[in-house]
């Protein structure tokens, strides 16, 4: 198999100049918008902390102490802990979220998917506040399933359940938006091939296997990420779900920089949250990116 | 029509804009200069007592700021902004009061400018290192342990019993941030420690957090209102508009006068911003809530005992109210700038010992 090689392309100056104009709003949205203030958190997390003063005093000493004190276990918990139910709610939403996308693009009339789309995006509007609360008083400690968990042998206060309503907070959130990622997905897969399959004598299950999940696997990889990234910066659904007991890293971050004013501090965590979800981020973008190339 | 706008144009409306932005700042401004105060206020009761009092006067008219989370969770937002503070006063007590004083973001308080101060017990009036008037208190508060006593699974007696199988999931507990830690610090009162040595609170604090007994950690104010409320817990550590919040539907025990425990007290007031244009304005209204008709008037609403020495306490804070011999026997002082200074180093402990046995 002959490999073709890419020529490079030539721009001419009004192509260029094109770039820029089109390109350039959205740079300095983010130089101002993200990377100023990325630079300043980083300048910040490198200054030492007085005890008592609201954040660095001015002319603080230059330290790494910031960094060098996350280096144990219980920071190392706070990170697992929100990676780890981060990622089961992410997952437990696209196991929700597939079958939903491929109902309501496939089985459903036109009239009530326009119904069922205004439906997801209600939801996704609506404020997380109130989702939040909403399942506190359904399975929180004296939600109305509280005698049914009883006699299930699931102790509210435990710390186990605890994680499972944190999990059912986000994954009620991540419904919606990784149904409406992958529905745009759905809808470009020609439901002939399906039928194709099918008419050949694959059993439906297969004709799935072999070809909806493969093709959607690119929008299925997105929507994971996506959801895994407004699970493990989630703030509000740990801190009124968790009761005060599940801390993600997002509750420590607050807690640095509002109520204690150790900005350094609140800055390094900030940091190394950001440069462990962007690594995640970029392990998985480049598995899926080795999977397709070959 | 958007298909109709040319650069000339987009540039016109913007410049329009820009216009009408500006002039709406100078109004803000001048409206703020002829009374129109922002303040940062309690929410619940608290806030509720204050617009009873701003309604009882016309000189100033105001935009209300509610404090999220514990009073200092504040001071980083000033700090954003500093110098061009939004707020005109800030409610407060000795935790955030001690901090601003040293960031020198409150306006020094001349007597003759609140004459009522008169009236206010001098010692308990916050200064900064040279003397000067720093805040001006409106109550008394306090943060103690109670009990909703129609629902605890025992009688609590002693610190001790907080550890009892009993009271499995039954305790709410202040966060790390709450209330500067004082629950902490009682914890180490009870095992002969103070907040200068606080290794027995710790110790304590660690068997409380093994013991499954704490149900919810309570990260606001409305946390613990809601946690006792609904049953799910019924004893706790908190400060008296938490309990009073309570005690309005649920027989409420508090344990301000038993020498089994420290009931901590703390003064609420008011913090005056520096660089504000209406700082008249907001000295004029200061003077006016701790008169003695108002502060009997906020001391009824807000549930705090008032200081003003010509205001009436009333019958429901006879709790917060103790003669010399009980003060020396059920109350404790902690040295403020000691709490506030460990406060960094408390909640970093309270992350690496206590969280993860929770």
């Amino acid at each position: 198999m002959t490999k073709v090689r890419r020529q490079p392309v030539a721009i001419s100056i009004p192509d260029r100049r094109d770039a820029a104009l089109t390109l350039g709003p959205a740079l300095l949205v983010f130089a101002f918008g993200f990377l100023s203030p990325l630079i300043n958190l980083a300048i910040e997390s490198l200054k030492e902390f007085t005890p008592g003063r609201v954040g660095s005093v001015e002319n603080a000493a230059a330290t790494v102490q910031n960094y060098y004190e996350l280096a144990n276990q219980a920071f190392a918990s706070v990170l697992l802990t929100t990676f780890w139910i981060g990622g089961v709610a992410a997952i437990i939403g696209q196991l929700v979220a597939f079958p939903l996308a491929y109902f309501i693009v496939r089985r459903i009339s036109p009239r009530m998917r326009t119904l069922t789309l205004g439906f997801l995006i209600t939801l996704v509007l609506s404020s997380v506040l109130i989702k939040t609360y909403a399942i506190e008083l359904t399975f929180g400690s004296v939600g109305i399933f509280r005698p049914f968990l009883l006699t299930l042998g699931l102790s509210p206060n435990s710390r186990e359940y605890i994680n499972i309503v944190v999990i059912a907070g986000l994954v009620h959130s991540i419904i919606p938006v990784a149904t409406l990622t992958l529905i745009g997905a759905m809808q470009s897969i020609d439901p002939r091939l399906l039928d194709a399959a099918q008419s050949l004598g694959a059993p439906g299950w297969k004709a799935h296997l072999s070809i909806t999940l493969p093709l959607s696997f690119p929008a299925l990889i997105s929507s994971t990420l996506v959801s895994l990234t407004f699970a493990i910066s989630a703030f509000v659904i740990p801190m009124v779900l968790g009761r005060g007991r599940v801390l993600f890293m997002s509750n420590v971050i607050y807690t640095r920089f509002s109520d204690i004013a150790n900005y350094p501090s609140g800055a390094a965590i900030s940091l190394v949250m950001l440069a462990v979800a962007l690594a995640v981020v970029a392990v998985i973008t480049f598995a899926q990116a080795r999977r397709v190339s070959r | 029509m958007l298909h109709d706008m040319t650069r000339r144009r987009f540039l016109g409306s913007a410049a329009a804009a820009g216009i009408a932005g500006t002039m709406t700042g100078f109004a803000r401004s001048a409206a703020a200069g002829s009374g129109n105060l922002t303040a940062v206020e309690w929410g619940g009761d608290v806030v509720e007592a204050m617009k009873q009092i701003a309604a009882d006067q016309n000189a100033a008219t105001f935009n209300w700021v509610l404090h999220q989370g514990g009073a200092g969770a504040i001071l980083p937002k000033i700090k954003a902004v500093w110098p061009n503070v939004d707020y005109d006063y800030v409610a407060g007590w000795e935790g955030s009061f001690n901090s601003m004083v040293k960031e020198d973001w409150l306006e020094t308080i001349n007597p003759a400018d609140v004459p009522n101060l008169a009236n206010i017990p001098e010692k308990i009036i916050i200064r900064d290192g040279k003397g000067n008037i720093k805040a001006v208190p409106r109550a008394v508060g306090g943060m103690y342990f109670g009990a909703r006593t129609d629902t605890a699974p025992i009688a609590v007696k002693t610190i001790d019993d907080l550890l009892s199988p009993d009271l499995k999931g039954a305790i709410c507990w202040p966060g790390p941030t709450q209330s500067m830690m004082l629950q902490i610090v009682a914890l180490a009162l009870h095992g002969g420690g103070s907040e200068t040595n606080m290794e027995p609170g710790w110790k304590l604090m660690t068997e409380l957090a093994k013991s499954g007994n704490i149900g919810r950690v309570a990260v606001t104010d409305i946390d613990f209102t809601n946690s006792l409320t609904s049953g799910e817990t019924s004893v706790g550590f908190f400060a008296e508009p938490g309990w009073a919040a309570v005690a309005k539907n649920f027989p409420v025990t508090r344990f301000t006068k038993d020498s089994n425990f420290k009931a901590f007290l703390y003064q609420s007031g008011f913090g005056v911003l520096k660089n504000r244009p209406s700082t008249k304005a907001t000295l004029d209204f200061v003077n006016f809530a701790i008169s003695s008709d108002m502060n009997s008037l906020y001391a009824k609403v807000a549930g705090e005992a008032p200081l003003n020495s010509k205001a009436v306490t009333p019958d429901n804070l006879k709790h917060l109210s103790f003669t010399s011999d009980e003060f020396s026997s059920f109350v404790y002082v902690p040295d403020y700038n000691v709490v506030l200074e460990q406060q960094d180093a408390w909640s970093k402990r309270w992350e690496q010992d206590i969280a993860p046995l929770l």
